[in-house]
């Protein structure tokens, strides 16, 4: 049975909104500073900006003019399962209280609601497509809680660590602020690492014409360096052509993603694919 | 208002002018807001070139089937109750013996009839099924949450039809004609409401099953 988190009466946070969401209190200066530099002239331009553009997007109207509020998608959330079956963690309920209410006041929410949608959106959503599996109309509800997370990230509303990947990605294409130096040198330390186990075991970097271009998440070079070493052993052993890219564009963590910074996110996807391009590879293997 | 509702003129008009209002609008509405999101889709890059007849049609009858996705087989009592609903409410007006004579007096074509208890039974079924969602929207908690008038008014679009059809057949509450005419001005909301309300779930069903279908098999997986 799914444990339910008991909330304190004196601590709980009841939504100004909907009665029924009431959570525990979460401090996160991603959150509680950033809402700070909020207006509600700075909301509604965004929220509107963000969902003009979307109205262009059949992807995004559909959904909303099909959806007949069946909650028929709640069995799929494991955030709905895990709290006793609490409706305010059902998909359809998480649209209700963010992007349904930002559409029919029009934008003109407060600076304390898009907090809320930001908790709900970064914090009780993992964005996993299970929904859209158990909708009978197969609708995309987790495109449109991306949506969510877009404007709670254009209006710079996101979890603090999540918005430090993110600064680290737009600035180093790298998720832990890793320069290339640091980067080709943890490299060349895992090949000796290597060695004293395979005989003349090699890290390549910067093989042109290389069959595999590997593309480690930044946690492998700055605090997981031995699955660094485990990767070229099975590469070695496998007797595998591989590479890996010298410049940035080397790090497949797309955390911009998750935050829904999308020009972040594509520079990195970019990144890779014209590493791969660089280097001639046939085939672009990432960690995960 | 019983005299206004009851004269013969407000007959002649429900049965003629505002039948041809209700097809046009019904028809004509459907195509215009299916053609809309398609073309509104066409402009999207990663709607058109997923896109896959086989992937689609497969999606389309893994959820018509009753109890064959996951979510069916979860949930026995909701997929038996909304599968008899939309067989009665799509499938009854079409073949019910009373509509064809009036196809038959008007334009003189026939086809199928359902036999006058199995529509009876279907017509019921439609009404329960109606009352069975109203429940459901009143007290299962995560639906009542997402529950707006809105809702209510969709439910009632479908639900006054089949009740003042199964009244009128019946000659129940009120005399037949007076029933019959209510049982036309609801069928007639029904037709003209459908594409614009989210009943048109009916036809954008297959837009966004096809959507989903289509990107589930491109990564190789089936749509549950």
């Amino acid at each position: 049975m799914a444990v339910v988190e008991k909330v304190k009466e004196s601590e709980k946070v009841v939504s100004r909104e909907f009665k029924e969401y009431i959570r525990p209190p979460v401090a996160d200066p991603g959150f509680d500073e950033s809402i700070k530099k909020l207006t509600p002239e700075k909301i509604e331009k965004t929220i509107n900006a963000v969902l003009n553009m979307m109205g262009g997007a059949a992807t995004f109207v559909a959904p909303l003019k099909t959806c007949i509020h069946c909650a028929l998608c709640s069995e799929a959330c494991h955030w709905y399962q895990s709290h006793g079956k609490d409706p305010t963690y059902a998909p359809v309920a998480k649209l209700r209280m963010t992007l349904w209410e930002m559409i029919k006041r029009k934008g003109k929410v407060s600076p304390e609601f898009i907090k809320q949608c930001a908790r709900i959106s970064f914090c009780e959503c993992n964005l996993c497509r299970r929904c859209s599996m158990y909708c009978p109309f197969g609708l995309d509800i987790t495109f449109q809680m991306g949506m969510v997370r877009r404007i709670c990230y254009v209006l710079g509303v996101v979890p603090q660590s999540l918005m430090d990947y993110d600064n680290s990605l737009s600035a180093t294409l790298t998720q832990l602020w890793i320069n290339q130096a640091d980067w080709i040198d943890t490299m060349q330390w895992q090949e000796e690492e290597v060695r004293a186990e395979i005989k003349n075991v090699r890290i390549p970097i910067d093989k042109e014409g290389a069959d595999v271009m590997w593309c480690p998440l930044g946690t492998e070079p700055k605090v997981a360096t031995y699955h660094i070493a485990r990767t070229a052993k099975v590469m070695n052993v496998a007797g595998i052509d591989w590479t890996v890219a010298a410049r940035d564009g080397w790090d497949a963590a797309n955390m911009s993603m998750f935050a829904r910074g999308m020009e972040t996110m594509q520079r990195i996807v970019r990144g890779i694919f014209e590493n791969a391009l660089r280097l001639k590879v046939k085939r672009i293997v990432l960690t995960e | 208002m019983y005299d206004f509702i009851t004269s013969p003129s407000i007959y002649s008009f429900v049965r003629g002018p505002l039948v041809w209002v209700a097809f046009i609008v019904f028809i004509g509405g459907s195509i215009y807001k299916t053609r809309s999101m398609i073309l509104l889709a066409k402009k999207q890059k990663v709607v058109f070139p997923y896109l896959d007849l086989k992937f689609s049609l497969r999606s389309f009858l893994h959820w018509l089937i009753p109890f064959d996705s996951r979510n069916w087989r979860l949930r026995p009592v909701i997929t038996t109750v909304t599968f008899l609903f939309h067989i009665g409410l799509v499938f009854t007006p079409i073949f019910l013996l009373s509509h064809n004579i009036l196809w038959y007096e008007s334009w003189g074509i026939t086809w199928w009839t359902l036999s006058e208890s199995l529509a009876d039974i279907m017509t019921l079924i439609v009404i329960f099924a109606c009352i069975f969602f109203l429940l459901r929207r009143i007290f299962a908690s995560e639906v009542k949450f997402v529950t707006f008038y809105s809702d209510y008014l969709i439910l009632a679009i479908a639900f006054f039809p089949f009740f003042t059809g199964f009244l009128a057949y019946h000659q129940f509450l009120l005399p037949y004609k007076t029933m019959v005419i209510l049982h036309m001005i609801f069928g007639e909301i029904m037709l003209i409401a459908i594409p614009f309300t989210r009943l048109g779930h009916m036809f954008y069903f297959f837009l966004t099953r096809a959507y989903i279908g289509s990107d589930h098999g491109y990564r190789h997986s089936k749509d549950w």
